[in-house]
């Protein structure tokens, strides 16, 4: 236990009460004088060439702003990793809902009228639209053999251990597109002033993303554009990089106008438009001992990049990092890569390519359990990481955990043996089915191997004249509480209260750069840059003499109060440093990829409707290990919203595509949990600290991600005995599965009825 | 979109919003959700899908619960609309909004206006919900953030505290 | 938004003959808009052809449920809200209400109508199975008068209906002739809440002496509009019910729909299904069936509050008895057990606590006064094994539960059975690190055990 007087507890959400009083300014409840409203012309196509444009004599054209890739000042692409994706489509198309026209009006009403008057004409190319069609290379959509990336993980001799193998096991697991969903739809205004430059504000989680893809799309100095972020409505990835598609034609259109632009998406554009979860195809080769240890294995991950590169590389490598999971590979090989399609490209959501290649791990644990005929709990439990041992790539296990008692505490909670034996047992009726699964995983917080240091993160945190301190960082709250903990850290850190601690709005304009806010970085890398810059004001009034070594909360602010009319705001700034024993090998993929995991087990309770061959998930258990619980409230939080996500993903999120068009873009075709569909969920924690944490916090947004998928398709295995190696799995695949080759009883009533 | 279109005219429509009456000018078909949002300035109201699914339109009109972004203004006439805005007396909290507060049933806040809104309706048909009752009482707002958990333990804490 | 409100015109007179002559004078240019939850959801994606719309929201003549003698008149404009709180549409057309209560969520209930769901004709539509299984008869008004049709076939085709341009239904009649039916409903849908339907069934159906006298199905989305499936309803008219039976039913049935791929669902899903919830309603009638017991038929006859009365001593927590008691009947222990876990973990806090108090204190005999005999005896029984342990480890154990007291200001809970003392304080010592929410959560489960092991006790007395 610490004494620690604030981080540790559940102090009130820092812009709570403006968010319960409807009182927070969301980017659609701006107006500014002037403002015009902006929509986008988009192919109908997903793969051609743009043979004419015509403006049909519905609207009045000359009341309206057209922009066209003409229009742009710098280079026509949205610069992130690569620039190969345009801003707006000159003469090719490469994928269904790309820009090709912006519109502006000041009516808004009017617009959707006008983008039905223009008509496109294409000449069609032959589109690809799955990983194997871009595999076989008959169209090349990208590059010279659409391949955004690949990466080779290797580790021990692979071939002896095929040698030597008592079993081989080997199976394909697949994963679908998942849209985030965030209830707030894109959006984005902007204006541009000739002195100026440009200013945006928008719904976004990477200021300084939208800022560097602006400075390039307008030709501009750093010191001429400035992104502003307002009050996100939930992002989980989907506002990490394609905001600044959006912020580059707001802007546009701005330009061209003179006229403050509002774009807004409404739902069947944004779901039809921006990015979804990458689909994935992962196959696992391994080589097991008849105890079940694993003693080696090839494991290919690919996954469908849409038809430019955006994050993609980024993506698959954190998939190819988390493709071993939670457990000792003697050796290994990993071959991932990412391949093109022409689908709107895909992008960041919450886990990053760690459900996919999670979600295949632990199916495929399961399966070597099965085979084998070990229980899912002792496979697990033979293969853990243990302390001293490495990682796929080599990273030694630094810290004291203990996987197996993870995993004895969470089957405790579960009552996992005493249901798995009730169910195998007897089944509920004929007609229900119910079965319990495990996973266990981990995740890595923070960007890869040297990501942390590239982004070189910079924060500051700034007295007040009113004797509070201020945090300055380019960290975006999203709901996930980053005001809330940034706060509580650096009051802790003082010695004040947490009311004296305020944060400023992420500005390029006034923040220093702390990085994206992603990954699972915001507390654990920027709270403790946070925690250094705060710690440094200390010194600073005290070395002014201001501050004795034992002080009181109004004493700091007397103090603050008194160097600030002395001296000025005085800016303390902290730069991110690596630490001396992370080091990592980006040629050969080697050595320590993250500075910290967080470790879990989740197990899920099902019961199969054989009526409907539906599931639901009746119980939950989340235990995960996330090194220091900051504020027990949000941590829950984002757990339980995490799993439900992932529940999600499992059992009921499909995007239905048509010819690379998402078919079902709107809230009644593509189904997310209501409150009626949520099990219980019961979260519990462990913490063993973390060095490279603030106040020994690990990143823990993304991790709930990964869990829910393999532990509740593991129970519904269970459950039927019947093998799923895709996710989501609906009560149509289970349908199919089940009455394939006639293999079963389609009138479950009487299937059992005794005569 | 092939005949020329017709131009309606817009007309006066009366409406009391959060106690107050307003009359604004507007188009019959304009949705009660933007004329909430664009001519009273109440922006607390949020429009999530325009298909009447997420409930984050949700107000409450003649003290039933309605997603806004279903209804044109016309059919508002006459009747009391409350939204986010108006739950809250003279600065005080009332119990589900304070209850969001300290139980975290509120994260990115989108969908917490028409939740809340939906809440207090349960509410006051329903003083001492079930947790089944508050499932299914709120099975029209959808979350994407907490997963429920913590919005349903704001609700019973509420109806506990009111029912102290 | 993708409608242009200068392009719509909306009127709302106040009355339905204003409505009847507005329809007349311009045969259909004008489209009646009540509650709106579907015309306004294809005005936001622009898809609605109707320029001019006439509002018959909320019009008196249209809004109201008169009972008669024989028959039930629904207005129109009644909302899904009206239905579901109108005693006598709960009472005597439950198929009505369930569809009601499964149609969206509150707010969408409380704006769509009846017969909004009818003239929109989807073939998923919720509550039009109902309405063909209890005969509904429309009254449909215009200038030109009045007019009755069976509802049974008012759907012509796909989105297709007998009403005129110049008509609007008044009511929806329903005949009070089913409270000696056994009612069965179900839909399926993507999720529990706000789904369209991928199959859904009404059924009605009057057995005696194993015979079925009368049987009314119907379902939703396997055609292009909602129907009877007469051809299955002959085939089991005046039959025994058996095995045979029903599977003959269900191959007539898997015949007589016409199921198609669409974004929602598969026809062979839908096909297989619907045949199964065929025999589902089937088999409800049928004497056979899983594990029951006579305990729980005697317990399923009872009055609600003596049921939940009896059941409370498995558990403690009122709340959890008289949620249970209103889920009867419950046909067998799995499903008793199962609806106990489901009860169990979602009641509230204070809800476990009162069940927690019913407990004595683990190596202690006497038992809260406020419990139930029942309770104590159970309590007894379970810590036997306790009970046997020499006196240092039940005075640990006493020392135990007062640390235990102090930290969490409750009784220690614990399933007890079959464990040794040793054990439970192995158990309690390791849980008293535990901070106070996992705490909570732990004794949750715990109660949950006992919970499930008292029911099956209770069960097989």
């Amino acid at each position: 236990m610490s004494n620690d007087r604030i981080v540790g507890k559940s102090v009130p959400r820092l812009e709570g009460r403006d968010k319960v009083t409807g009182a927070s300014r969301y980017v659609d409840d701006v107006e500014l004088p002037g403002m015009i409203y902006g929509a986008t012309i988009r192919s109908r196509i997903a793969r051609g060439k743009i043979k004419s444009i015509n403006f049909l004599p519905i609207v009045n054209w000359d009341e309206f702003v057209v922009v066209s890739a003409k229009d742009i000042p710098g280079k026509n692409c949205i610069a992130l990793i690569g620039e190969d994706q345009p801003c707006l489509a000159e003469e090719l198309i490469n994928h269904p809902e790309e820009p090709i026209l912006l519109l502006a009006h000041p009516d808004r009403t009017l617009l959707a009228k006008a983008v039905e008057a223009v008509s496109i004409e294409y000449d069609p190319l032959p589109p690809i639209f799955t990983i194997e069609d871009s595999e076989k290379l008959s169209e090349i959509v990208w590059g010279t053999d659409n391949i955004f990336k690949s990466y080779l993980i290797q580790k021990g001799d692979v071939e002896s251990t095929f040698k030597n193998a008592d079993y081989i096991v080997e199976a394909e697991y697949t994963t679908g597109a998942q849209e985030q969903l965030y209830i707030e739809n894109n959006g984005m205004i902007a204006s541009f002033d000739p002195q100026q430059g440009i200013t945006v504000w928008g719904s976004l989680q990477c200021p300084y993303y939208v800022h560097k893809a602006l400075m390039e799309l307008c030709g501009l100095p750093e010191d001429r554009v400035r992104v502003v972020q307002m009050e996100t409505g939930g992002a989980f990835g989907g506002k990490e990089e394609y905001p600044s598609m959006l912020a580059a034609h707001a802007t546009l259109l701005a330009i061209k106008s003179g006229k403050p632009v509002k774009i807004v998406y409404d739902r069947m554009e944004d779901m039809a438009a921006t990015t979804k979860r990458h689909p994935s195809r992962t196959r696992h080769r391994t080589a097991v001992s008849k105890e079940g240890k694993i003693l080696g294995g090839e494991i290919e991950f690919t996954i469908d990049g849409g038809a430019y590169k955006t994050l993609t590389p980024v993506v698959l490598s954190r998939g190819a990092l988390h493709a071993g999971g939670p457990y000792y590979w003697p050796s290994v090989r990993v071959r991932a890569k990412s391949v093109a399609t022409n689908a709107p490209p895909h992008g960041a959501f919450r886990g990053f390519g760690a459900p996919q290649s999670l979600f295949a791990m632990e199916r495929h644990m399961d399966f070597i359990a099965q085979t084998l005929g070990i229980s899912p709990i002792e496979v697990r439990r033979r293969n853990f990481l243990k302390p001293g041992q490495t990682t796929t790539t080599e990273q030694v296990i630094q810290e004291q955990i203990d996987l197996g008692k993870l995993l004895d505490r969470a089957v405790e909670l579960a009552d996992y043996r005493a249901k798995k034996e009730h169910f195998a047992k007897e089944s509920l009726s004929a007609n229900k089915k119910k079965g319990i699964g495990i996973a266990a995983f981990l995740h890595g917080a923070g960007f890869t191997g040297s990501g942390e240091r590239y982004l070189n993160s910079l924060v500051g945190v700034e007295t007040c004249p009113d004797g509070s301190v201020r945090v300055l960082v380019s960290s975006t709250e999203f709901g996930q509480g980053t005001k809330t903990v940034l706060c509580q850290i650096a009051a802790e850190a003082l010695g004040v209260r947490y009311e004296d601690v305020g944060i400023a709005q992420p500005d390029t304009q006034k923040v220093p750069n702390s990085g994206p806010t992603v990954a699972s970085r915001t507390i654990m890398v920027v709270g403790k840059l946070v925690h250094s810059a705060a710690l440094a004001i200390l010194q600073t009034l005290r070395s002014a003499a201001l501050l004795a070594e034992v002080y009181s909360p109004e004493e700091f602010r007397a103090a603050c109060r008194e160097h600030v009319a002395q001296n000025g705001v005085f800016r303390s700034l902290a730069r991110y440093q690596q630490a001396d024993d992370i080091s990592w090998d980006e040629e050969n993929y080697r050595g320590a990829a993250y500075a910290a995991f967080a470790w879990a087990v989740y197990v899920a309770e099902v019961t199969v409707d054989l009526t409907s061959y539906s599931v639901t998930v009746d119980d939950f258990v989340c235990l995960q290990e996330v090194g220091r619980v900051l504020h027990p409230v949000l941590a829950a939080g984002q757990i339980i919203g995490g799993v439900a996500q992932g529940i999600g993903f499992a059992l009921y999120e499909r995007v239905i595509w048509d010819k690379g068009r998402m078919k079902n873009g709107q809230m009644t075709n593509y189904i997310m949990p209501t409150s009626a569909d949520i099990p219980p969920i019961r979260v519990f924690f462990e913490e063993l600290g973390n060095i490279h944490g603030a106040f020994g916090a690990k990143g823990i947004g993304e991790l709930p991600m990964d869990g829910p998928a393999p532990a509740i398709v593991n129970a519904v295995v269970d459950a039927l005995g019947v093998s799923f190696n895709s996710v989501p799995l609906l009560p149509e695949d289970i349908f199919e599965a089940l009455t394939a080759n006639g293999s079963h009883e389609t009138m479950p009533a009487l299937a059992n009825s005794k005569q | 979109m092939n005949n020329l279109s017709q131009t309606a005219t817009k007309s006066d429509i009366t409406l009391v919003v959060n106690g107050k009456t307003v009359t604004v000018r507007a188009f019959a078909m304009e949705r009660l959700l933007d004329v909430l949002r664009t001519q009273i300035g109440l922006t607390g109201t949020k429009e999530g899908c325009g298909e009447g699914e997420c409930g984050s339109c949700s107000v409450l009109m003649d003290g039933t619960l309605v997603n806004s972004c279903l209804i044109p203004v016309l059919q508002a006439s006459g009747t009391h609309i409350t939204t986010i805005e108006g739950l809250a007396t003279d600065k005080r909290l009332h119990a589900l909004q304070q209850a969001f507060l300290d139980f975290g049933g509120a994260q990115c806040g989108i969908c917490t206006p028409g939740m809340i809104l939906a809440a207090v309706h349960l509410l006051s048909q329903n003083p001492q919900p079930t947790s089944a009752d508050i499932r299914e009482g709120l099975s029209g707002n959808l979350c994407r953030c907490t997963g429920y958990m913590q919005i349903f333990e704001a609700v019973a804490g509420a109806a506990r505290r009111c029912g102290q | 938004m993708r409608s242009h409100p200068a392009d719509y015109e909306l009127l709302t007179p106040n009355n339905l003959p204003s409505v009847l002559s507005l329809l007349a004078q311009e045969p259909g240019a004008w489209l009646p808009i009540a509650g709106g939850t579907d015309l306004m959801v294809q005005y936001a994606a622009g898809h609605l052809a109707a320029r001019k719309l006439v509002s018959i929201w909320n019009l008196p003549e249209l809004r109201r449920i008169e009972i008669l003698p024989g028959e039930i008149r629904v207005g129109a404009a009644c909302t899904y809200t009206d239905l579901i709180e109108n005693d006598v549409v709960n009472l005597e057309f439950p198929l009505l209400t369930s569809a009601a209560r499964w149609t969206g969520g509150v707010a969408n209930q409380n704006r769509g109508t009846l017969g909004g769901n009818i003239v929109n004709a989807s073939p998923a539509a919720d509550s039009l199975p109902a309405l063909l299984v209890y005969g509904a008869e429309l009254i449909l008004v215009s200038v030109r008068g009045e007019r009755r049709v069976p509802y049974e076939h008012f759907h012509t085709g796909y989105r297709k209906t007998q009403c005129a341009a110049d008509e609007v239904i008044q009511f929806i009649c329903l005949p009070r002739q089913f409270s000696d039916y056994r009612a069965y409903t179900r839909k399926i849908g993507a999720r529990n809440a706000q789904a369209i339907s991928k199959v859904c069934l009404a059924a009605l159906g009057r057995v005696a002496g194993g015979v079925i006298e009368d049987i009314c199905m119907a379902v939703g989305s396997v055609a292009p509009v909602p129907f009877r499936l007469a051809e299955t309803e002959k085939v089991l008219r005046g039959k025994r019910i058996d095995p045979a039976l029903i599977l003959l039913a269900t191959k007539t049935v898997a015949r007589e729909i016409q199921p198609i791929d669409d974004i929602r669902s598969s026809a062979r899903y839908r096909r297989a299904v619907t045949a199964n919830l065929v025999a589902e309603f089937l088999k409800g009638f049928s004497e056979g069936g899983s594990k029951k017991s006579s305990m729980l038929a005697r317990w399923n006859s009872l009055p609600l509050a003596e049921a939940a009365l009896e059941i409370l001593p498995c558990c403690g927590s009122n709340s959890w008895a008289r949620q249970m008691a209103a889920l009867r009947p419950i046909e067998d222990e799995d499903t008793l057990l199962a609806a106990s876990d489901k009860i169990w973990r979602s009641l509230t806090e204070s809800d476990w606590m009162e069940a927690f108090a019913h407990h004595p204190r683990i190596g202690h005999s006497a038992t809260p006064s406020t419990a139930p005999a029942r309770s104590a005896q159970w309590s007894s029984e379970e810590q036997q094994k306790v009970a046997a342990a020499g006196d240092n480890v039940l005075a640990e154990l006493a020392e135990g539960n007062r640390a235990y007291e102090e930290r969490f200001s409750r009784i220690f809970i614990v399933c007890a059975a079959g464990n040794s003392a040793q054990t439970i304080l192995d158990i309690l010592r390791r849980r008293l690190r535990n901070d106070k929410q996992t705490e909570l959560q732990e004794s949750a489960e715990q109660q949950r055990q006992i919970t499930s092991l008292r029911l099956k006790k209770w069960n097989s007395e």
